[in-house]
């Protein structure tokens, strides 16, 4: 091979087209989704911190699980939320469903406890509830933290949230025992840490897409929250600490063939780019 | 004032409530309009805008009555006191402020209609999406709404009333599907552009890379298989990709993140006093 031929398999190797790597990609993802091989799922610190919170709730105070995702993010979010679903009523603790923004979480969420509440013989209205979507951000939790029951107004299904049997008993924030935040937008929970965890001391762990996630470590390391799911890979762990391993365990098989794939692909480019640049370099030398 | 928000007590009630509201908001609405200019109109603005930002910053930093700083492992005797002067009105001002937040929702819908609305009727280039966007919209207002009536139903499928079946279809089949499908045609972006831009070209890019590539394997069950053969405790324990990047995450990102924050949070500061004292230019009528 000539030298200039490889210096144009090297340049050749920077430039794949891109139909190519969306081939490759798609490749991965199928061939994990069809044959995929188990690999082991530990949970981290950030997941065990929000399974322990959900543990350490005192039996007569309610859970939270404030569902502020789309379909969009629905690959790491609805995991995350089911896992969490399912802790709660493997630990018999009551919960209720709420939503702050998009709306379509809220529905997409009930969904899911349904679901779930069948496999342990929950009954809605007594082991958990879906205070539905409420309209106002900031507003609903300044409000909630004084009264509950009339800020929520109605639930899910039209019916006054005070007529629910958990709901006897339930005033304002004192009533809550942990808050759960599960989310795809950033900017909500700030509101919850700064309206609700900060003035009423009310623990408060969360649930994140991998791209948001970074963004609230500094929360987790002043204490503010008590644990966080991590994307999928959250998710995962959260199904591995309830002996339930489901959709995320099988979205991490896919990602971690995914990541090896744009590790891979990384690689190829830079040492195209570097071996490119040398035989460039020697070229020069060469013609002075 | 809070007893003015109460629900209705019956359907006929409510519906003299929203009628005599609707009317009050018109001539409310005609009279301002006829009675106040724009410099009028900007001055009612930034009072409501102001005591309305007072009114919430008061009643949040303002103490509360002294049982509820009791501790919190003690058994708090009231705990239903956490309440000072203003607290009683926060209820009304939370559902005001959820109308007029609600309104928005109106005008984006009118706004809109209007821009598709002028594309369907001069078929304008692409009218066919607008067309589209009408479809959709009204399709999933019928459905979500007769659905939304309908007594409920039992999960057979078969049994399902069919006006639920077409919203299940529209929503379940269509709407989050194409949501999520949208969404996840990043993946093939983001591994194009990192292949394509991720170039090692300064000392800087290069600990970039090697704290993407940790954190990327860290987080993954593949990257903790490839280092299991590691001690789980010790120095050894250090250098599991899954700790490495736990050590990224909580040593390197959490410090950068609280400054990214911090600055956000001034930022943030700064922009609510001068959108609270109406200084924000380009706000409430301005040229």
């Amino acid at each position: 091979m000539t030298e200039s031929a490889t210096t144009n398999f090297w340049e050749r190797m920077q430039q794949i087209p891109r139909y190519w790597i969306y081939l490759l990609l798609a490749g991965v993802v199928t061939w994990q989704i069809l044959r995929p091989l188990p690999l082991p799922v530990a949970p981290s610190l950030e997941t065990q911190g929000v399974y322990d919170a959900i543990r350490a709730v005192p039996d007569d105070k309610l859970i939270i699980i404030s569902t502020d995702w789309d379909a969009s993010t629905e690959a790491e979010t609805a995991p995350q939320t089911a896992a969490v679903v399912h802790a709660c009523f493997q630990l018999k603790k009551k919960f209720a469903i709420m939503n702050l923004q998009p709306p379509m979480g809220v529905k997409l969420a009930n969904d899911i406890a349904k679901q779930a509440a069948k496999e342990y013989d929950a009954e809605y209205g007594v082991d958990w509830c879906n205070w539905g979507y409420k309209f106002g951000f900031d507003n609903v939790l300044l409000s909630m933290a004084k009264n509950i029951p009339k800020t929520m107004g109605e639930d899910f299904y039209g019916t006054p949230v005070s007529d629910l049997p958990m709901m006897k008993g339930v005033e304002d924030i004192n009533s809550i025992g942990l808050v759960i935040e599960i989310t795809g937008l950033s900017g909500v929970t700030e509101m919850w840490i700064g309206l609700i965890q900060g003035p009423y001391q009310v623990p408060f762990a969360s649930g994140y897409t991998a791209v948001m996630a970074p963004g609230y470590y500094p929360f987790l390391d002043s204490k503010q929250m008590a644990g966080m799911l991590v994307g999928a890979k959250g998710a995962a762990e959260m199904e591995a600490l309830v002996n339930r391993p489901d959709k995320a365990t099988k979205i991490m098989n896919v990602q971690s063939w995914a990541h090896m794939l744009i590790i891979a692909l990384i690689i190829l480019g830079n040492a195209g780019y570097l071996l490119a640049r040398r035989q460039a370099a020697r070229r020069g030398g060469q013609a002075r | 004032m809070s007893g003015f928000f109460q629900p209705a007590s019956s359907g006929l009630s409510l519906a003299l409530h929203l009628a005599a509201s609707v009317l009050a908001s018109i001539l409310l609405l005609i009279g301002m309009h006829l009675l106040l200019g724009p410099r009028g109109k900007r001055w009612l603005v930034a009072a409501v805008t102001f005591l309305g930002g007072l009114y919430l910053g008061l009643e949040y930093f303002l103490p509360v009555r002294k049982e509820t700083l009791w501790p919190t492992h003690l058994p708090n005797p009231n705990p239903n006191a956490a309440a000072n002067l203003l607290t009683p009105g926060i209820q009304s001002v939370t559902n005001m402020l959820t109308v007029i937040g609600a309104f928005t929702v109106g005008l984006g819908i009118y706004s809109l209609c209007q821009v598709h609305g002028r594309n369907v009727a001069r078929s304008r280039p692409g009218w066919h999406n607008s067309f589209a966007f009408f479809l959709a919209m009204i399709a999933m207002l019928v459905f979500g709404l007769w659905e939304h009536y309908l007594p409920p139903s039992g999960s057979d499928a078969a049994g399902l009333p069919w006006p639920r079946a077409v919203y299940t279809v529209l929503f379940n089949g269509m709407f989050v599907p194409l949501q999520a499908a949208t969404f996840s045609l990043l993946a093939f972006y983001i591994a194009s552009a990192a292949y394509r831009a991720f170039r090692v070209q300064t000392l800087e890019a290069g600990l970039m890379m090697a704290a993407a590539f940790i954190v990327m394997l860290g987080q993954v069950p593949l990257g903790a298989w490839l280092t299991s053969a590691l001690p789980t405790t010790g120095v050894g324990g250090f250098f599991r990709l899954e700790a490495l990047g736990e050590w990224v995450m909580r040593w390197l990102n959490t410090p950068a993140q609280r400054g990214i924050t911090f600055g956000i949070a001034v930022g943030g500061l700064a922009m609510s006093l001068r959108i609270w004292l109406s200084l924000e230019r380009g706000t409430f009528f301005s040229e």
